[in-house]
């Protein structure tokens, strides 16, 4: 294993197991994937008047992003 | 019959009873600016509907039925307002002043409207006309959009990179550059009770029902105070405005009344509007009514958000995905070239 992939090193010794490198990426994109959608469903989508008001403008001005 | 007698009695009969005899009225419909210019919330349109006799000249009385429809859904994204779609915009009876009747109008949503125009003469007959015309999303929002998922992709980009190889300091740099970029984009985006004035013995009074986006809601003014005496004449002035986004969204101008007038109007967005109505009568001082109403806000329909984040999404995924691709054709150059050295350096 190369020296900058510091989680997968903790991650396998402490389990002691490594994931081959596709498994592990998909599983990292997995996540980074869900981790987009809920941060842009949150940003975009939700109705929290906080982050609403704040991106009222932003949303409108992307033309698909539906508001109220 | 001699065929020489029934041709022309048999032409004749076919053309009276035909659809041209209809188009004894004909109905022509202009905007401006032009409908090419008009973008969604951005100017007001004066529209002008103008109604000739077959022999070219406007016609002089009659009225004018008109009902505005919006956009229908699109198949997989929505507008910002996905509430205001498929609805009734507008529905009112306007009379003629000199073959003409016009109205000043913001329109709320890209798409091809449906302008439909009933026309009634004082003697009973009567033409119809629908036009169709679309209004065109204003470029800089697809601007917006292209450079929000260009900034997406990137992001999706340099995300497969660190995920494909070592986490390199350049790499951590090029993310806190897109972050600040993303936040700069952000930056750059962000740009009751009825008031009658009593005067004299007679005052404008304005109702409007509760209103709600995508549903049309009532808006009626009449002439109150002596119900007794007989209601003048009066031309009439209403505007609604939409003071967060300081615009006009309605206005007709002094439109010929003779007591009330009714419409009914859909309040697209949801937040505070202000109708203002100005009566002017012969020898009496101006009658002006106030209104201010919050209009309810609907929360857009799950339809209308999970196909713009998921396309957002999978702009990232395939952003993941060159940046994989890129990742791996660089390692390779890389492990070839340090062979290539290797080589030289040690032939055996």
């Amino acid at each position: 294993m190369r020296k900058g992939f510091v989680m997968e090193r903790t991650v396998a010794s402490w389990l002691g197991v490594s994931l081959p490198e596709q498994f592990s990426f998909f599983i990292k994109s997995g996540l980074f994937l869900f981790a987009s959608w809920s941060i842009l469903y949150v940003l975009l989508a939700a109705g929290y008047p906080a982050v609403h008001d704040s991106l009222h403008n932003f949303r409108h001005a992307l033309a698909v992003v539906p508001c109220h | 019959m001699p065929l020489r007698t029934f041709l022309p009695l048999f032409g004749l009969v076919v053309f009276l009873g035909s659809p041209v005899r209809a188009e004894e009225f004909n109905i022509y419909f202009k905007a401006s600016p032009r409908l090419e210019l008009l973008h969604p919330y951005s100017d007001p349109a004066t529209l002008t509907l103008l109604v000739t006799g077959a022999d070219g000249r406007p016609v002089a009385q009659g009225s004018l039925a008109i009902r505005l429809d919006t956009p229908k859904p699109g198949r997989f994204f929505s507008t910002d307002f996905p509430f205001v779609e498929g609805s009734r915009l507008l529905e009112m009876n306007l009379p003629l002043r000199q073959g003409k009747a016009d109205w000043k109008y913001l329109f709320p949503i890209r798409g091809e409207y449906l302008l439909i125009v009933d026309f009634a003469s004082p003697d009973g007959r009567k033409a119809s006309k629908t036009f169709n015309f679309t209004i065109r999303e204003n470029r800089q929002k697809w601007f917006f959009l292209g450079l929000f998922s260009l900034a997406l992709f990137i992001f999706g980009v340099v995300a497969g990179r660190i995920f494909t190889s070592l986490g390199s300091h350049h790499v951590t740099g090029v993310a806190v550059c897109l972050l600040l970029a993303v936040e700069g984009l952000m930056s750059l985006t962000e740009n009751a009770a009825g008031q009658a004035t009593r005067q004299g013995e007679q005052f404008g009074w304005l109702e409007i029902d509760p209103a709600t986006v995508g549903i049309p809601t009532s808006v009626r003014w009449r002439l109150a105070g002596d119900e007794q005496r007989e209601k003048p004449p009066a031309l009439l002035t209403i505007t609604i405005t939409h003071p967060e986004k300081s615009k006009m969204v309605f206005a007709i101008e002094r439109l010929a009344v003779t007591g009330e007038f009714a419409m009914n109007f859909q309040f697209t967005d949801g937040a505070e509007y202000r109708i203002a109505a100005v009566a002017f009568i012969a020898g009496r001082p101006m009658l002006r009514t106030e209104r201010n109403i919050a209009v309810v806000a609907v929360e857009p329909p799950a339809r209308a958000m999970i196909p713009a984040i998921s396309f957002l999404v999978a702009i990232v995924a395939v952003g993941l995905g060159v940046g994989r691709w890129s990742k791996g054709r660089a390692t390779k150059s890389w492990n070839n070239r340090k062979e290539h050295i290797e080589r030289k350096q040690n032939p055996l």
